[in-house]
């Protein structure tokens, strides 16, 4: 269950990051969509928030819940920032922003496995 | 290149993925220092307190390259400075003498837990502010002060 939804997650943001390289390649600014396609990035760390805390409450916890939950709130935290930031710049910058920011989720997501299995 | 007369900004451009490259460390580095000093701070105080100051001037250094004023670009290269010392003689102390560090810490093994982005990072930003410091043929507009 944790680890089809760390894979869902880090598939929509490695997707999300290479729209955004397309975007870069192509000297386009950020768009409208993609900042969607972020908030279902959004959606799936919630989504993984509210099953690791079941998990956690019925028994389940990793041996480090502080490190995970601070490796989830970090995550959580830093696509809408992100998008905030890229789209007040109208140029290929804009996206370079997205693309960085959407490869530093999965990154931490990765990260998030080992935790849960540490 | 920005046009003759206008002012070179820190944290548009090029400066806007710095920025964020930037805010992102911050918040890693926060993130790592608050988890250490909430529950391991008897563990080893000195490299706890270190991640924390790391923590703070990564901060700083996120806010003064976004604003990009006189004071904050003056700001900035302080705070990038501080960094780049900051990497290099941690860096080397946790190789020479593991002991003084026992605990990781986000300039440890020159930021090799980050990818080595904490040791990139300095490099590019001082580079940045130099790129885009103020021509000296310009007087300061009050644009600039803003």
């Amino acid at each position: 269950m944790v680890l089809a939804l760390v894979l869902v997650v880090v598939a929509a943001c490695v997707a999300l990051a290479a729209w955004a390289v397309v975007f870069v390649v192509q000297d386009r600014a950020v768009v409208l969509r993609q900042v969607w396609g972020g908030a279902v990035v959004e959606g799936l760390l919630l989504v993984q928030g509210v099953v690791l805390g079941v998990l956690g409450a019925t028994g389940t916890a990793p041996s480090d819940p502080v490190l995970l939950w601070g490796y989830l709130v970090t995550a959580l935290v830093i696509l809408p920032v992100a998008a905030l930031w890229a789209f007040a710049e109208r140029t290929r910058w804009s996206s370079v922003v997205l693309a960085v920011a959407a490869l530093t989720v999965a990154f931490l997501e990765w990260r998030l496995w080992q935790i849960w299995n540490s | 290149m920005s046009a003759p007369g206008t002012v070179r900004r820190t944290g548009t451009g090029f400066g806007r993925v710095l920025v964020a490259a930037y805010g992102i460390l911050a918040l890693a580095a926060s993130a790592r220092a608050g988890v250490q000093l909430l529950r391991d701070w008897h563990e080893a105080p000195l490299a706890y307190a270190l991640s924390a100051l790391a923590a703070a001037v990564y901060v700083v250094a996120t806010v003064a390259l976004a604003r990009g004023g006189p004071t904050a670009r003056r700001v900035a290269w302080a705070a990038v400075g501080f960094e780049l010392v900051g990497v290099l003689a941690v860096g080397t102390l946790s190789l020479v003498d593991p002991e003084a560090f026992p605990r990781a810490t986000v300039w440890s093994g020159f930021g090799s837990g980050y990818g080595y982005v904490p040791l990139v990072l300095p490099f590019v930003g001082l580079w940045w502010l130099w790129r885009t410091r103020p021509d000296p043929s310009l007087t300061p507009t009050p644009e600039d002060a803003a």
